[in-house]
C-alpha cells in the first residue's frame, strides 16, 4: 500500500519536473523575446520587421503581447500617397503609446513594408496596402482583428479607438504641436517689432489710415472668399481628372468649393472694390483731367467685367440660376 | 407679386434722385460740396428716367428745398418698407397664411399659450407635453420678447375690436418687423454717412436675401424681431457715443433690453460696444462723451438685462459678458487718470503714469483679453470644433459658409461692401470706427457659421450704401447746370463718362433687386410643412402630408398618447397634433435623444424594450421613397446612429450600418443591421409590394429618392403595427402594442388544494415578480 503510494508519487514527481521543465523553456524564451521587443520598442516606436521577425515574434506561439501591424509600401517607387499619411497617423498613434505612462510590454507597434517582406504579404495572403491588422496575445485573429480602413479612415484617434475595442488598451492621442502657426506669429511680430523698432523716431506709419484699411479689406476679402470652409474642411486645391488629365479649379457644386477657387473668388471680389474705389478717386482727386478720366474708365472696367465674371461663375455652380451679365 | 421686382426697380429710379440730389448736403466730410440749390437741380435726372417724382423737385424745390427732401425721404422709405413687406409674402400667397418649418411652431404654441392664459401663467408654464417623462420649464427656458410682442399686438388689435386671429399676428409679424429695421437702418446709416446712404442702406436690407432668409412671412422666429433690435440699438448706441446725452443711452439700454428678451444673439451687443469703447481708448479718442455713454450704457444694461429669467445672473458670472465688464474698469481707471492729470504737476504724473498704468492697465488688459480669449473668442472661434459632437455638427445651419453662400445672399453687395470699409476708415471718426469693427466680427462669424450670415447682413447692406452713395454723389449731380459759377481749373468727368457710369450703376442695383427676387421667390419661400410639385406643363402638386398625419394623430389617438420621433419633428407634433412627444427641437437633453436614435437604430426587440421603456404609444417617420423627398428619416439616419453612438457605443456602431465597402445603401448589398433596424423597417413596410412609378420599368420596392430597389421587402412586425400613412407615404405611422397576454400553458395545470393558496403565492416571491405573477394569476382562475 504504501509502496503504490510511493511509486505513484515518484511518477507524478517525474512527470512534474518534465513538465516544468517544458514551461521553464517556453517562459525563458517568452522573456527572451519580450525583452528583444522591448529593446527594439525603446528604440523606435514602431518596430520595423521583416519576414523572419515577423515569422518568430508575431506568428511563433509563445507570446503574452499583442502586435498590431501595419502593413505598407512606403518605398518611392511604389507611389502610395496614402501609405505615407497612413504611417504619419500610425507613428502617432505608437509615439502616444510608447511615450505614455500607462505603457507596458503588452502591445507593440509594427510595420512590415511590402520591399522588405514581401514573403509575409504572401503568407498572410495581402494584395492592398496600407492595412491594419492586430495579432492578438491569445487565439487566432479574427474578422474583426482587420482594421476597417475604408470605413473609419486612419485618423490616429479611430485606430485608437480600434486598438482600444481589440487590446483594452486605452491609448490617449497626444499629436505633437504644429509648431508652423505660433512660428509665423512670432515671426509676423517680430517682423513687426523690428520694423517698429527702425521706425522709432517716426511712429507715424502706426496712424496711417490707409495701412489699416488695407488690412481690414484684406481680412473682410478672405473670410467672404470661403477661406474659413477651407481651414475647416480641407477640400483639395483643384481637381485633376485622372482619365482625361484637365484640372478643373471651380467645384461643379453649390455645396463645396476647391481652394483654387476662392482665390480666384477672392481676387475678382478684390477688383470689384478696387473699381469702386478707383471711380470715387476719380472723381475727387486733384490729378490732371486725362488721369482721371483713364481711372474712371478702368474703375468702371473693373467693377463691370469683374462682376460679371463672378456672376457667370456663380451661374456655373448654382444651377438653374437664371441671370447672366455681358457674360453667360 | 409680380410688381416686386418692378418695385425694387422703382426703388432704386426714385434713390437714384435722393442720393444725386443730396450726397453732398448733409455732411459736409467730402470733398464734393454741392449747395443745396445746386443739390436740387440733381434731381431733375433721374426723374426724367423715373417719372413723377423729379418734377416736383424742380419747380418747389428751388424755394424750399428741405420740405422737398423730407417728402421725398420720408417716401422711399415708405416704399422700400412695402416693397420689403411684400416681397416676403410669396409663401402666403402661393400657399396660404401658415406658420412656417420647426421652432416657429414651438414660438407659435407659446404665443398661444401666452394669449389663452396671461402672461404670468406663461412665464410658470411648465410643459408636461414635451421631453416625456422629464417636461421642459418653458418660461425661464425661452427668451420671451418675440411671444410678448406678439401677444402685445394681439391684444392691441384685439382692443380696438380688429378681431385678427393670433396665428395671423404671427404669420406677419415678421414682415412688419423687417420694415422697422429698414427704417433702424437708415437711421444708423445716416449717423454713419450720409442721407442717401442711409435711404440706399434702407432699401437694400429690405430687399436683400440674407435678411429674408429668416423673416419671410410665417417664419415666426426670434430673428425676425431680433435684427430691428439689433440695429436699432446701434442706432442709439452711436448716437449717444455723439452727443454724449444720458437721455439717448437710456433709450440704447432699453433696445438693448428688448434684444436681450428677444433674441441670444444679444452677445453680440455686449462685446461689440466693449470693443468699440477699448478700440476708441486705443486710439486716443477718449472723450467725456464716450464716458457718459459707455458708463451708463453698462450698467443700465446689465441691470436690465438680469431681468429676463432665462438669462438671470448669466451677465455677471459667464465669460462672454466678461469682456464688458473688464472694458468698464479699464474706462473708469482711464478717466480716473485723466482726472489726475489735471491735478498733478507734469513730473508727478508721468511718476504715477509709468507705476499706476503699467500695472493696472496691465492687469486689467491681460484679464479682458484671458477672459475674452477663453470665453467668447474661444467659444465662437471653436465653433467649428465641436464639430464632433454629433448634435451639433447634424444641424446644417451650423456649417461653415462657402463663398457661393456669401454670393447667394449678398450678391453685389458682398463684392463693394469692402470699398464701403475703405471709405470708413480713410474719414474715420468716432462712429466710423464703431462701423469698421461690427464689420470686421460680423463678417469673421459668418465665416464659421452660415446661421451668423443674418448678423453680418445689415453691416454689408450700410457699408455697401455707403460705397454707392459715394459713387453715385460724384457722378450723378449735372455740374453743366450749376448755377455757382465753375471754378477756374476745376474740370469734371464730362458728362458722357457721367452718364455712363450712373446708367451702368443703376443697372447692377437692378440686377442685384431681380436677383433678390428670384432668390426669395425659390429658396425662401417653403413653408417646408406643405410641399409642393410641378407637373411638366406647370401645373401643380400640393402635398399636404404632413398636416393630413398630424390631424389624424389629432382626431384618432387618446389625448395623452405619447409619439415618439426624431427631433425635428417634435415641435411640429407638439403644436399641430397636439400630443406628448419624447424629444424636440430644443436638444437641451442629448441622452434622451441619444435614447431615441438607439430606439430607431435597434432591431425591433431592443426597440421594442426601450420604446416600453418610455411609453412610447406612437412612433411617426417621415418617408420620402415614394415621392422623393430627399429630407427624410433615411437620409438623416446616420446622425441618429452616430448620436446614439455617442451615448451607447457598446450597443450601436456606426459601422455595422455600412458595407465592408463603406458604403450607406438601403439595397441587397446593404449592411444586415441596417435592413433590419427599426427605422428601415418601419420606412419600407409593405413598399415591397409597391410600384411607384405606375408604368414605367422600375421593380416593385423602388426608393426613388436613393434610387435603388429595397433590400428587405418581407418586413413584419412583431410589437407593431401600422396604424396610418399619409398619401404620399410622407409621413408613416406606427402603433407600439401593448404586452402580450401571456400564452396559456400547455400542460395540464397544477390542480392547486385551496389550503396551498398562501404557500403558492408566498413561494414565487422568492423565484421573482413574473413567476409570481403567473402563479397568481393561474391560481386566481382556478379558485
Amino acid at each position: 500500500m504504501f509502496g503504490k503510494l510511493s511509486i505513484s508519487l515518484f511518477v507524478l514527481i517525474i512527470f512534474y519536473h518534465d513538465l516544468s521543465d517544458a514551461q521553464k523553456k517556453k517562459e525563458t524564451l517568452l522573456s527572451e523575446k519580450v525583452t528583444q521587443m522591448m529593446e527594439w520598442a525603446s528604440k523606435r516606436s514602431v518596430i520595423r520587421m521583416n519576414g523572419d521577425k515577423f515569422r518568430r515574434f508575431v506568428k511563433a506561439p509563445p507570446r503574452n503581447y499583442s502586435v498590431l501591424i501595419m502593413f505598407t509600401a512606403l518605398q518611392p517607387q511604389r507611389q502610395c500617397g496614402v501609405c505615407r499619411q497612413a504611417d504619419e497617423e500610425f507613428q502617432v498613434l505608437a509615439n502616444s503609446w510608447r511615450y505614455s505612462s500607462a505603457f507596458t510590454n503588452k502591445v507593440f507597434f509594427a510595420s512590415v513594408d511590402f520591399d522588405e517582406g514581401s514573403d509575409v504579404f504572401q503568407m498572410l495572403n495581402m494584395n492592398s496596402a496600407p492595412t491594419f491588422l492586430h495579432f492578438p496575445s491569445k487565439g487566432k485573429p479574427r474578422k474583426s482583428d482587420t482594421y476597417e480602413l475604408q470605413v473609419r479612415g486612419f485618423a490616429a484617434e479611430q485606430l485608437a479607438r480600434w486598438v482600444a475595442d481589440r487590446t483594452d488598451v486605452q491609448i490617449r492621442i497626444i499629436r505633437p504641436p504644429n509648431y508652423a502657426g505660433p512660428l509665423l506669429l512670432g515671426f509676423l511680430l517680430a517682423a513687426i517689432g523690428g520694423l517698429a523698432y527702425l521706425r522709432r523716431h517716426n511712429l507715424e506709419f502706426l496712424f496711417n489710415k490707409s495701412v489699416w484699411a488695407f488690412s481690414a479689406l484684406c481680412f473682410v476679402l478672405i473670410m467672404t472668399s470661403g477661406q474659413m470652409w477651407n481651414h475647416i474642411r480641407g477640400p483639395p486645391y483643384a481637381h485633376k481628372n485622372p482619365s482625361t488629365g484637365q484640372v478643373s479649379y471651380i467645384h461643379g457644386s453649390s455645396q463645396a468649393q476647391f481652394v483654387a477657387e476662392t482665390h480666384i473668388v477672392l481676387l475678382f471680389n478684390a477688383a470689384v472694390t478696387m473699381g469702386m474705389v478707383l471711380l470715387c478717386e476719380a472723381a475727387t482727386s486733384d490729378m490732371d483731367i486725362g488721369k482721371r478720366k483713364i481711372m474712371c474708365v478702368a474703375g468702371i472696367g473693373l467693377v463691370m467685367l469683374f462682376f460679371s465674371w463672378l456672376l457667370s461663375i456663380f451661374r456655373a455652380k448654382y444651377h438653374g440660376y437664371p441671370y447672366s451679365f455681358l457674360m453667360s | 407679386m409680380k410688381s416686386s421686382p418692378n418695385k425694387g426697380v422703382l426703388l432704386q429710379y426714385w434713390l437714384s434722385g435722393a442720393l444725386g440730389g443730396w450726397g453732398g448736403t448733409s455732411d459736409g466730410k467730402h470733398k464734393a460740396s454741392t449747395n443745396a440749390g445746386g443739390s436740387v437741380h440733381g434731381n431733375s435726372r433721374p426723374g426724367a428716367a423715373g417719372g413723377g417724382g423729379g418734377k416736383v423737385g424742380l419747380s418747389g424745390g428751388l424755394t424750399q428745398p428741405a420740405g422737398w427732401q423730407s417728402l421725398l425721404s420720408f417716401s422711399i422709405l415708405f416704399l422700400a418698407c412695402l416693397a420689403g413687406f411684400s416681397s416676403r409674402l410669396f409663401a402666403v400667397i402661393r400657399f396660404e397664411s401658415i406658420i412656417h418649418e420647426f421652432d416657429p411652431w414651438f414660438n407659435y404654441r407659446s404665443t398661444h399659450h401666452l394669449t389663452t392664459n396671461g402672461f404670468y401663467e406663461f412665464l410658470n408654464w411648465f410643459d408636461e407635453r414635451a421631453w416625456y417623462p422629464l417636461g421642459r420649464i418653458v418660461g425661464g427656458t425661452v427668451y420671451p420678447g418675440l411671444m410678448v410682442t406678439a401677444g402685445l399686438i394681439h391684444y392691441v388689435l384685439n382692443l380696438l375690436h380688429i378681431t385678427v386671429h393670433i396665428r395671423d399676428v404671427c404669420v406677419f409679424l415678421a414682415p412688419v418687423f423687417s420694415g422697422l429695421t429698414a427704417i433702424s437702418t437708415f437711421l444708423l446709416t445716416r449717423e454713419l454717412w450720409n442721407q442717401g446712404a442711409g435711404l440706399l442702406a434702407a432699401c437694400f436690407i429690405a430687399i436683400v436675401p440674407g435678411y429674408i432668409s429668416r423673416s419671410v412671412a410665417g417664419s415666426f422666429d426670434n430673428e425676425g424681431i431680433a435684427i430691428f433690435a439689433l440695429q436699432f440699438t446701434y442706432y442709439l448706441w452711436v448716437k449717444s457715443v455723439k452727443t454724449g446725452s444720458v437721455f439717448w443711452t437710456i433709450g440704447c439700454c432699453l433696445s438693448y433690453f428688448y434684444m436681450v428678451s428677444a433674441w441670444g444673439g444679444y452677445v453680440f451687443i455686449i462685446n461689440l460696444i466693449p470693443l468699440h469703447v477699448f478700440v476708441l481708448l486705443l486710439m486716443q479718442r477718449y472723450s467725456r462723451r464716450v464716458y457718459i455713454a459707455y458708463s451708463t450704457f453698462y450698467i443700465v444694461g446689465l441691470v436690465l438685462s438680469m431681468q429676463i429669467p432665462f438669462v438671470g445672473f448669466q451677465p455677471i458670472r459667464t465669460s462672454e459678458h466678461m469682456a464688458a465688464a473688464g472694458v468698464f474698469a479699464l474706462l473708469q481707471a482711464y478717466a480716473f487718470l485723466q482726472y489726475l492729470k489735471d491735478r498733478l504737476t507734469r513730473q508727478e504724473f508721468q511718476t504715477l503714469f509709468f507705476l499706476g498704468v503699467s500695472l493696472a492697465a496691465g492687469m486689467v488688459f491681460l484679464t479682458v483679453i484671458y477672459l475674452t480669449y477663453t470665453g467668447l473668442y474661444v467659444r465662437l472661434l471653436t465653433c467649428y470644433a465641436k464639430i464632433h459632437i454629433p448634435i451639433i455638427a447634424s444641424v446644417s445651419e451650423h456649417q461653415p459658409t462657402t463663398w457661393v453662400s456669401f454670393f447667394f445672399d449678398l450678391h453685389i453687395l458682398v463684392c463693394t461692401f469692402p470699398a464701403g470699409l475703405w471709405f470708413c476708415i480713410k474719414n474715420i471718426n468716432d462712429e466710423r470706427v464703431f462701423v469698421a469693427l461690427y464689420a470686421i466680427s460680423a463678417v469673421y462669424f459668418a465665416g464659421v457659421m452660415v446661421r451668423l450670415m443674418l448678423t453680418l447682413t445689415p453691416v454689408v447692406c450700410m457699408l455697401s450704401a455707403v460705397a454707392f452713395s459715394s459713387v453715385f454723389e460724384h457722378y450723378m449731380g449735372d455740374d453743366t447746370k450749376r448755377e455757382k459759377p465753375p471754378e477756374k481749373a476745376e474740370e469734371g468727368l464730362g458728362p458722357n463718362i457721367k452718364s455712363i457710369v450712373t446708367m451702368l450703376m443703376l443697372m447692377l442695383l437692378m440686377m442685384f433687386a431681380v436677383h433678390c427676387t428670384w432668390v426669395t421667390s425659390n429658396a425662401y419661400s417653403s413653408p417646408s410643412v406643405v410641399l409642393a410639385s410641378y407637373n411638366h406643363d406647370g401645373t401643380r402638386n400640393i402635398l399636404d402630408d404632413f398636416r393630413e398625419a398630424y390631424y389624424w394623430l389629432r382626431q384618432n389617438t387618446d389625448e395623452h398618447a405619447r409619439v415618439m420621433s426624431w427631433w425635428d419633428y417634435g415641435y411640429q407634433i407638439a403644436g399641430m397634433a397636439n400630443r406628448t412627444t419624447l424629444v424636440d427641437n430644443n436638444t437641451w437633453n442629448n441622452s434622451h435623444i441619444a435614447l431615441v436614435g438607439k430606439a430607431m437604430s435597434s432591431n425591433e426587440s431592443a426597440a421594442y424594450q426601450i420604446m416600453r421603456s418610455l411609453d412610447v404609444d406612437y412612433v411617426l417617420i417621415i418617408f420620402g421613397g415614394v415621392i422623393g423627398y430627399s429630407g427624410d428619416d433615411i437620409n438623416k439616419f446616420l446622425w441618429m446612429v452616430r448620436i446614439a453612438e455617442g451615448e451607447h457605443p457598446k450597443d450601436i456602431r456606426e459601422s455595422d450600418y455600412f458595407t465592408p465597402q463603406g458604403e450607406f445603401r438601403v439595397d441587397k448589398a446593404g449592411s444586415p443591421t441596417l435592413l433590419n433596424c427599426l427605422m428601415y423597417k418601419m420606412s419600407y413596410y409593405r413598399f415591397g409590394e409597391m410600384q411607384v412609378r405606375r408604368g414605367a420599368l422600375t421593380p416593385p420596392g423602388f426608393d426613388r429618392t436613393r434610387n435603388a430597389e429595397i433590400g428587405n421587402k418581407d418586413i413584419k412586425f412583431k410589437h407593431l403595427e401600422e396604424a396610418f400613412t399619409s398619401e404620399h407615404w410622407l409621413v408613416r405611422i406606427y402603433k407600439v402594442k401593448k404586452l402580450d397576454n401571456r400564452e396559456p400553458l400547455d400542460h395540464k395545470l397544477r390542480s392547486v388544494v385551496p389550503k396551498q393558496k398562501y404557500t403558492s403565492k408566498k413561494v414565487p416571491l422568492m423565484l421573482g415578480g413574473e413567476f409570481a405573477l403567473q402563479v397568481w394569476r393561474d391560481s386566481f382562475r382556478f379558485s
